[in-house]
């Protein structure tokens, strides 16, 4: 290595060499070099309870009876009845028993059934919402539904939404981070800005040994300070002649940007200095790169540096929760996700960053109280249940219900809207305020519905 | 005093409309005969019934009615299928209502009258909810009228009589029928004490005749407002209270409609409104203020026609300018008044090295050659011959091709929610290249796109205009059915497409409601509708039909029937070697001496493979062709298909002449003349300003996909008249479009802005000069390719994607591909849902929906990919063995780098900051490394 180079100041001076001393800026330029990040956080509408969200979202379907929403009567109902079932909620069908029982969690109480043992002990700081309802029993709609607000056509994510309103705290890392193993249902249109500008686009983290494209140098870390030194200096003598160009500025600091992410970003990903405790809670091994427990001990890393948004997947579009065939797959699925989840919670909480991180976990649809397949269940979207856990929500209750058999939502429904404007009412936004103009029209992630569900406020 | 004349205009008119229909039968399914609003109902034994039968007397009913009405409902017949057969009906028109009810489980169905479908995937809603749909306009069909009843996305449907009525008048309404006695004297004084004030003081101020602003179509100062209700209908539900949207609303029940909306009414006012609703809504405020909300909100058709983009083209004279010597062109003087007038002189002229980088980029999207910038700058090739010559290459319609692309929101995939491939769509994107390389006149080129299969012509250009076609068919595809595949969506896609493509108008905002900003209708929408709807598009393959259909043949006419015969029976005799093969199969389940069967079996397969060897190939277009029905298309209320109202004519838009369709074709011959007619002042004022926005990046109108009121007004009105007017005039040309706006002064100015510049004009609205602009995403990664000599640019053809017969994408299992390849990107596979790595990182175009114009993002993420991608990286390499091959020298090699990279000579400091570089870097990197940094600069992106 070259001595000269080994510090920035040095590099400063060789670099200054290089272009033999034109390297005094005038004001307007120093001044433009300065001008706000697009991604600059910015004032909420209201005071935030939220500053930030990790949203899990479970592909396939979760079934709400099996998880979630108790139904005794489903129980006792078990083949005796029939009710509504097939693969799209389309026949009526001979009604089939949750395969788990419940029990109570926390100190409130709320049942949880013995798919998630590890998340039952975290309800006290759980608002369970039972009565959620989408428009779609598709995957692929009702996952753009609950991503974009719109089961038909690709609009911004929600996380492109919330970049959009809020900006992000660290400029040296994207406002939005997904992560996901494998292609979900209507795949990356669902974690996309769409017609939001791209700084709000979802960078996707795939869980393994690089997980985000073009991070790792390609040339040794020297190497590549010598380019961008030359390309820093030769950019700026470029501008200082088109001195009214803020575009240009805004490329040249994209650079040191991208720079710096190289190693802060890599940094995000390195679980090294995480203490053994901390593995164990999330149900991790030491020097393990993938995972559920990966994804959520990554997101924490995120939150803690930042970012607005992280998205959490779990599953694909080809292997899911989807069990037309055999419910008992559930459990599978679930043993991945709930230990993970409820590591993620307790260390939130342990950090005190739970008071000011919203926790939101869905899926696109519930399942039918009636059989699809043998021994399965198939798609339901008039019903299904979610839970929010975090800043500014109501922790150790339950909201709404369905009917006795989850075949309907019986009380307090949410629609995905209202999920929606729920969540950016936590972000401290109105949902009605928060719009983009875009082919002549005013669009909101809620489009023209939505009502925040106060009843889960504190 | 005007007013009154105007009223009583109006209520003449409703009362001289047709006469009133008549009651003709009613049909108490599964039930007696019964005597509902004041008609006698037959039993339900008196029509023929098909399905099952079902009552239950028990279930309580929402809304609550009468109890008569309320017997009728409760029995019913049901099931996936019901058909209701009445006969010996005398000719005529007649109007249907059904009665649908639910007895426990939401369950949704399709409704038809005479086999058309009325009523799509009604949603039943929860226990006891019933409802009566209709009325449906038909005619008795050889004495005959059926009403059917088919299951939908779930379930079956509860049928619980029908009520039929002859004549295309007006009829009766339910809840008129219902509290049709005069209110008592009590009722009145109830009203006036308790009802009409809590009306007037917290209601009429958005809700009645005199707002200032009637909100949601809703008046509340008339009997007639309140029973007709606003655009979420009828305000009150007479009798039922839970059912009455006043009632919903001044109860807070959702935040979306709660009323009065900062303040709830006190509970005993509330309990004052429920009353008066359970005893009918007594009412006697007889001045019809809904005729008073129409006149105020009906369109004038004469001011709407004044907007700026509607007016006629005008033929404006180039105005006058002080500096007489500085215009080339005509144009120029348009510009150079305006910047005269603002104090304002145009910047210097741009150098030639700068210039011939600015147009050959602009014209073909990629670099010129060292050579070309020698010639030039030489002045061995003059501006006009550099224009015509880039004009001219094969690179000029690959690059404004694709800008049509992207306002057409092209994909070679079908956007359902598996995303099935169409391998025939290339055809059209290289029929667009095409129509641009040979300068296609643009009406022809519209007329090509919207009604080529009308067209005729002889063979190749027969089977060209079919391909053209292939804008309507590319709209995008949803969902994973067949049986309710929700073909209103994609003719939505079409008619948005249309709108903005053609005319600059967002015509599907008017799909619910009539535009709230342009003078568009919701029955100009739905005239268009059915249009579309009487075309045939091509059927890509959805999850549950995986196989195409309904493509065009491209086969010469008199061969046709010779190539489907053969396609036949080369498809007869594959099902049986299939079935041949099956049996084979089968039989060796059970058949102990395997070995001669076993032979047998490879023979029949053999025989199998070598028949699909010799499958007849029929070449297809992904275009449309006319519908079996060509008929008129009715509103959605709201833009529910399943809520159908009245039919709607097909014709053109009403603000541009409303001319109607009188062929027996679909109409879209008529809508794409309609759109090209000289009398039509947007098709070129639109396209002008596209072309104009692909030269200075952005428009004379900054919005080009919505010249409507929402849009952004031109910066030069005349100059777009001007250029608009002489388009048409030179025979639609787009090349001679080209030639008039890059000959002009204005497109040869330096991009160098002064101060003073920056300070009167900072947005450089004025053009005082020229525009800096990004290159676009297929911009840099071409130029990429091509310093580092890698750019194939042989024609690309069709994508390599599977064969057919191989097809099972689902959503589970969506097709998705990123096929790697070196040629021109406008010819990289674009999928509709799965956005390309590289051009989602530089703003590439949304292949979902239309793209006006492209978004210059600078992101962290495309900085990395400029730091670390294998691109960037390889075609470095490249370029620096190119860059070292060149010259012996360090310093020439340097030059030689930069005018390749950008377009002009090294000055001697950067030279020398390049050699200083240089000795840095260890020995195998030299050049790579320099290479890098180069592809990095702001200047090798933005050209000045």
């Amino acid at each position: 290595m070259h001595s000269s180079l080994k510090n920035p100041v040095n590099r400063r001076e060789t670099i200054r060499s290089l272009v033999g001393g034109s390297m005094l800026m005038p004001g307007l330029l120093a001044q433009l070099l300065a001008e706000e990040d697009p991604l600059a956080a910015k004032p909420t509408h209201f005071p935030a309870k939220a500053k930030r969200v990790i949203f899990i979202f479970s592909n396939g379907g979760v079934s709400h009876m099996d998880t979630f929403d108790p139904k005794p009567e489903l129980f006792k109902a078990d083949g005796k009845m029939t009710g509504i079932g097939g693969g799209l909620s389309n026949q009526q069908r001979v009604l089939l028993k949750p395969g788990w029982e419940f029990r109570p969690g926390g100190k409130c109480g709320t049942p949880v059934s013995d798919l998630f043992p590890y998340l039952r002990e975290r309800m006290d700081d759980v608002c369970v919402i039972r009565s959620m309802k989408g428009d779609d029993n598709e995957h692929y709609n009702a996952t753009l539904g609950i991503h974009c607000g719109s089961f038909f056509f690709s609009r911004p994510s929600i996380g492109s939404w919330v970049s959009f309103g809020l900006g992000t705290v660290n400029a040296n890392l994207p406002s939005f981070v997904v992560l996901s193993a494998g292609s979900p249902y209507a795949g990356t249109q669902i974690f996309n800005n769409d017609f939001l500008p791209a700084y709000h686009q979802g960078v996707r983290v795939i869980p393994g040994k690089e997980p985000v494209a073009n991070l790792s140098r390609r040339s040794s870390g020297h190497l590549q300070e010598l380019e961008l030194g030359l390309a820093d200096a030769l950019n700026k003598q470029h501008l200082a002649m088109r001195s009214g160009d803020s575009n240009l500025a805004a490329r040249i600091r994209s650079f040191e940007t991208a720079f710096h992410m190289q190693t802060e970003a890599s940094d995000v990903f390195s679980l090294d200095k995480e203490s053994d405790a901390t593995h164990s809670l999330y149900g991790m091994k030491r020097g393990q790169t993938d995972g559920f427990g990966w994804q959520c001990l990554v997101a924490r890393r995120l939150i803690e540096r930042g970012v607005r948004f992280v998205e959490l997947v779990d599953g694909t579009s080809s292997k899911n929760w989807d069990q037309h065939g055999d419910m008992a797959e559930h459990a599978l699925h679930a043993k991945n996700l709930d230990q993970p989840v409820a590591g993620l919670l307790a260390d939130l909480k342990q950090r005190g960053l739970l008071d000011d991180t919203l926790v939101v976990w869905t899926t696109e649809f519930g399942r039918t109280p009636g059989v699809d397949g043998t021994k399965g269940r198939g798609h339901h979207s008039a019903c299904f249940s979610s839970w929010l856990a975090g800043a500014g929500v109501k922790g150790g209750i339950t909201y709404g219900a369905t009917d006795e058999l989850g075949a309907t939502v019986a009380e307090n429904k949410v629609h995905v809207h209202d999920f929606h404007a729920t969540i950016l009412h936590l972000l401290g936004m109105d949902h009605t305020r928060l719009t983009y103009r875009h082919g002549g029209r005013d669009y909101r992630l809620t489009d023209v519905h939505g009502a925040v569900v106060k009843g889960i406020l504190t | 005093m005007v007013h009154l004349i105007f009223l009583s205009l109006l209520v003449f008119a409703v009362s001289a409309s047709a006469a009133d229909a008549t009651f003709f039968r009613g049909v108490n399914l599964n039930g007696p005969a019964l005597t509902i609003d004041g008609n006698a109902w037959s039993a339900g034994t008196e029509a023929k019934v098909e399905g099952k039968t079902f009552e239950n007397q028990k279930v309580p009913l929402k809304p609550a009615t009468d109890e008569a009405r309320a017997q009728m409902i409760r029995s019913s017949a049901w099931g996936d299928k019901v058909d209701i057969e009445f006969s010996a009906v005398p000719d005529g028109p007649y109007q249907i209502a059904v009665y649908v009810w639910e007895d426990n489980n939401n369950e949704r169905f399709n409704v038809l009258v005479n086999g058309k479908t009325v009523v799509e995937d009604f949603d039943s809603g929860t226990a006891g909810y019933w409802k009566r749909l209709g009325l449906f306009p038909t005619r008795a069909d050889r004495g005959k009228i059926v009403v059917s009843a088919r299951a939908g996305s779930h379930g079956a449907a509860n049928l619980s009589g029908v009520e039929i009525w002859s004549g295309e008048g007006a009829i009766p309404s339910l809840a008129t029928a219902q509290f049709a006695g005069e209110p008592t004297s009590e009722q009145l004084e109830f009203f006036e004490k308790r009802i009409r004030p809590v009306l007037a003081d917290n209601c009429y101020e958005c809700h009645s005749a005199g707002a200032k602003k009637i909100k949601g179509g809703l008046v509340l100062d008339s009997r007639a407002g309140v029973r007709k209700g606003g655009d979420t209908g009828p305000a009150i539900a007479p009798g039922d209270t839970d059912a009455s949207l006043l009632i919903q609303a001044v109860r807070h029940k959702s935040e979306d409609t709660a009323m009065p909306p900062k303040m709830k009414l006190p509970p005993e006012v509330i309990a004052d409104l429920e009353k008066w609703v359970k005893m009918g809504a007594p009412d006697p405020r007889s001045t019809d203020t809904v005729a008073v909300v129409q006149a105020k909100s009906a369109i004038d058709w004469t001011k709407a026609s004044e907007w700026w983009s509607l007016k006629p083209l005008s033929q404006p004279a180039p105005p006058p300018v002080q500096n007489t010597g500085w215009p080339t062109s005509e144009l120029d003087r348009f510009l150079l008044a305006r910047m005269e007038a603002a104090g304002l002189p145009p910047a210097a002229d741009a150098d030639a090295n700068v210039l011939i980088r600015r147009v050959t980029f602009d014209l073909t999207g990629l670099p010129p050659t060292h050579e070309e910038v020698d010639a030039f700058v030489d002045k061995r090739e003059s501006y006009a011959q550099l224009v015509d010559r880039l004009l001219a290459s094969p690179a000029y319609g690959e690059r404004w091709g694709r800008l049509w692309l992207d306002v057409v929101r092209y994909a070679d995939t079908a956007g359902d929610n598996s995303d099935f491939p169409i391998p025939q769509m290339h055809r059209y994107r290289d029929w667009v290249i095409g129509a641009f390389n040979r300068d296609l006149p643009y009406d022809q080129f519209v007329r090509e796109q919207l009604a080529g299969d009308l067209l005729g012509g002889e063979g190749d250009e027969r089977f060209q205009r079919i391909i053209a076609t292939g804008y309507i068919a590319n709209a995008r595809r949803f969902g994973s059915r067949v049986s309710d595949y929700p073909q209103h969506l994609t003719i939505e896609d079409t008619i948005d497409n249309v709108g903005r493509a053609f005319l600059g108008l967002t015509i599907n905002c008017a799909r619910c409601h009539d535009h709230k900003f342009d003078p568009i209708t919701a029955q100009d929408y739905y005239a268009l509708y059915g249009i579309f709807k009487s075309t045939r598009y091509p059927w890509p393959g959805i999850e549950l039909e995986q196989r195409q259909r309904d493509l065009i043949p491209l086969v010469a006419t008199e061969k046709l029937a010779a190539a489907e015969t053969g396609k036949k029976a080369h498809e007869g005799e594959q099902r049986r070697l299939i079935k041949a093969l099956d049996k084979l199969k089968e039989g060796l389940k059970s058949v102990a001496e395997k070995q001669p069967q076993e032979d047998k079996l490879k023979a029949a397969e053999q025989a199998l493979a070598d028949h699909e060897k010799t499958r007849p190939k029929i070449d297809t277009a992904y275009g449309v062709s006319e519908g079996a029905k060509r008929e008129d298309a009715a509103l959605q209320t709201k833009g529910d298909p399943a809520k159908p109202g009245e039919r709607v004519k097909r014709r053109f838009l009403t603000v541009l002449g409303g001319a109607e369709v009188n062929s027996q074709e679909s109409g879209r011959r008529e809508l794409a003349n309609w759109i090209t007619a000289k009398e039509n002042p947007l098709a070129a004022r639109v396209i002008v300003n596209r072309i104009w926005q692909g030269h200075f990046g952005t428009g004379l109108v900054p919005t080009p996909n919505d010249f409507g009121k929402q849009g952004r007004k031109p910066s030069h009105p005349e100059l777009l008249d001007w250029l608009a007017s002489r388009f048409i005039e030179d025979g639609w040309s787009i090349k001679k479009l080209h030639r008039h706006i890059l000959l002009s002064h204005v497109y040869r100015i330096s991009g160098i802005r002064t101060d003073d510049a920056l300070l009167k004009d900072p947005a450089n609205e004025l053009l005082s000069a020229f525009p800096r602009k990004r290159l676009d995403a297929e911009s840099i990664r071409d130029t990429l390719l091509t310093l580092g000599n890698s750019l194939d640019r042989s024609p690309a053809g069709p994508h390599p994607f599977p064969p057919e017969n191989k097809w099972k994408f689902t959503q589970h299992n969506p097709f998705k591909e990123v096929y790697e390849s070196n040629r021109r990107s406008v010819y990289l596979m674009t999928q509709r849902i799965q956005r390309h790595p590289f051009l989602s990182i530089f703003d590439g175009a949304d292949p979902s929906t239309s793209t006006p114009s492209r978004l210059t993002s600078t992101t962290p993420l495309q900085a990395l990919y400029l730091l670390n991608s294998p691109l960037v990286h390889e075609q470095s390499q490249r370029f620096a063995t190119r860059i070292t091959a060149s010259a012996s020298d360090d310093r020439t090699r340097i030059s030689n780098a930069y005018m390749l990279a950008l377009s002009r000579p090294a000055k001697s400091e950067e030279t020398d900051a390049a050699v200083r570089f240089l000795a840095e870097v260890p020995d195998a990197e030299r050049w790579n490394a320099l290479a890098r940094v180069i592809f990095r600069l702001n200047e090798f992106i933005y050209l000045d």
